[in-house]
């Protein structure tokens, strides 16, 4: 088995956070083979957080099973991740600012992000909001010194060293570039949120296709 | 013993006559947090699965979670019913309603729950559980979504609810014993597990004075009025949330997180309360006083084991109850 040994924080007395490099197949082969007492698995960058019923585990058997799960196996998750193309109409309040702290023009600066291959970290902070990582570092945006209070759902937003897309209207801190229809939760569907951790996307530019 | 499926099993409707200040559809909760979906639920874990013993009903299932000021309900056919949590005053038909034990209400009959004078929550049973929008496992009402429950937002008035059907049952005797309800406030000790983050700094500051509760209370958080030093870490990933953590913003003002909060955040979070005592974080109430404690694991675990056993006996006991022939 390849890759570092993971590492345990308890994370108040129901929960053990666990660091690897290998969260997202951790994640999978604890769906399929959830421990006794495991209640859900949650991840991040770099780390998984176990919520778990004290009144069943403990954090040393928890550690332990995930021990034995992240030895067998390969490093690679089941399935491959899928590939999602998101079409954006670029031009949200933010664009000019974002553009010129890149240095480029504002088409430079859509062209630039269309073409950077994006990959769902994790999916988390507000149902079906994913993480999207992979912005080369001349496209990472500061995050606002003060939070918006409303960001229209559909905004497509830049903050450190992500990019993501807001499914509904809520308070928020990232740069506002564009807007999307492509709704990242929406229970009328078979798979309320499309993506997870693995899966590829790309935007692409609704306006450079014009007619 | 009487068929499942005989005909003298029966739900019923109740219409909404007054909505109360926020009343939800809540159960156990879901756990679908790696899809971003808080996991909701009552926030009084302790009220819900006793009421739901005390009318017959599994720990897990949906009736109203009540805030501050109660609604008004006429119930259109024969109920089973249980008001556990927070003291709110309560009539039906006028008569005033114990709380902690199982009602029975006669067709036609209004439940009328008014304000509480300490406490916040409580949890309304139904013989039967209510029925609601189930997502991700769960009917909790997850109102930043607008999904579960009742259309995924609160009672309005001329709402009517269902429940499913149940055989009809005498209300029990039995009463939880006084030492099982939630307390509340108005002061309250919340036991604590340090993290990674908690500083000595940090620890000499929220460990030991009392903090109050401000009015930004919901269920997503209650936040405290009181600002701490506060790390300023602007690069800071998000990590996932749990229950009952402390989370400290730029401002140093802390917020103690309830059952719809996000999943991840990205502020310090140096202190979790402990399971045994989530069931209180549900009834800080806006002015209270809370002091934090930190205790150890093995305190920590002692402390759910002991109410664990607690909760199980009554659960059990009303159990028994229910299956006598």
């Amino acid at each position: 088995m390849s890759g570092a040994a993971p590492t345990f924080t308890p994370l108040g007395d129901a929960a053990l956070v666990v660091y690897t490099p290998q969260a997202r197949a951790l994640v999978s082969r604890l769906t399929q083979q959830p421990p006794p007492g495991l209640l859900d698995a949650v991840p991040a960058l770099g780390q998984v957080t176990l919520l778990f019923d004290p009144l069943r585990t403990d954090a040393g058997p928890l550690a332990q099973a995930v021990r034995r799960l992240l030895a067998t196996g390969s490093a690679e998750p089941a399935h491959p991740g899928r590939r999602l193309t998101i079409a954006v109409t670029f031009g949200g309040p933010d664009l000019p600012w974002c553009a010129a702290h890149a240095g480029l023009s504002e088409a430079a600066f859509i062209q630039a992000l269309c073409a950077a291959p994006l990959e769902v970290a994790f999916v988390g902070f507000t149902p079906g909001f994913a993480f999207l990582t992979g912005l080369p570092p001349g496209l990472q945006m500061p995050r606002l010194a003060a939070p918006r209070e409303q960001v229209p759902a559909g905004s497509v937003a830049l903050g450190g060293p992500w990019a993501g897309v807001y499914p509904r209207a809520t308070p928020g801190g990232w740069r506002l570039v564009g807007h999307t229809a492509f709704q990242p939760f929406d229970l009328a569907r078979a798979e309320p949120v499309p993506w997870r951790a693995g899966d590829r996307v790309r935007f692409q530019d609704l306006g450079a296709q014009g007619g | 013993m009487a068929d499942l499926e005989s005909p003298e099993r029966q739900g019923g409707e109740l219409e909404v006559l007054r909505p109360g200040l926020h009343t939800t559809v809540q159960d156990a909760g879901r756990r679908a947090r790696a899809l971003g979906v808080p996991g909701g639920g009552a926030a009084d874990g302790t009220a819900r699965r006793l009421a739901n013993a005390l009318v017959g009903n599994p720990g897990a299932a949906p009736g109203l979670e009540l805030t501050l000021l109660g609604p008004a309900l006429r119930f259109d056919a024969p109920a089973l019913i249980s008001l556990c949590g927070a003291p709110f005053a309560a009539t039906l038909d006028g008569a005033p309603l114990p709380l902690w034990r199982a009602v029975a209400v006669a067709a036609g009959q209004t439940l009328d729950v008014r304000g509480a004078p300490a406490g916040v929550r409580a949890f309304l049973a139904v013989r039967g559980g209510l029925l609601g929008q189930e997502v991700f496992g769960s009917c909790a009402t997850d109102l930043r979504s607008g999904f579960g429950g009742l259309a995924g937002r609160a009672l309005r008035a001329g709402d009517r609810l269902i429940w499913g059907p149940a055989l009809p049952a005498p209300a029990p005797r039995a009463v939880p014993a006084p030492g099982l309800h939630t307390p509340v406030g108005p002061h309250h000790r919340l036991r604590v597990r340090p993290t990674p983050d908690l500083t000595p700094a940090l620890a000499a500051s929220l460990c030991g004075p009392p903090f109050t509760v401000s009015a930004q209370a919901d269920r997503m958080g209650a936040r405290l009025s009181e600002a701490v030093p506060a790390p300023h870490e602007p690069a800071r990933p998000s990590v996932p949330n749990v229950p009952g953590l402390l989370q400290l913003p730029p401002d140093g003002r802390p917020i103690v997180l309830l059952p719809d909060a996000g999943t991840h955040g990205g502020y310090p979070t140096p202190l979790v309360v402990i399971q045994a005592d989530h069931p209180r974080l549900a009834q800080l109430r806006p002015g209270d006083r809370v002091q934090f404690e930190e205790v150890s694991l093995a305190a920590a675990r002692h402390a759910l084991l002991a109410q664990e056993r607690a909760l199980r006996q009554a659960e059990t006991a009303l159990r028994h109850w229910y299956a006598r022939p």
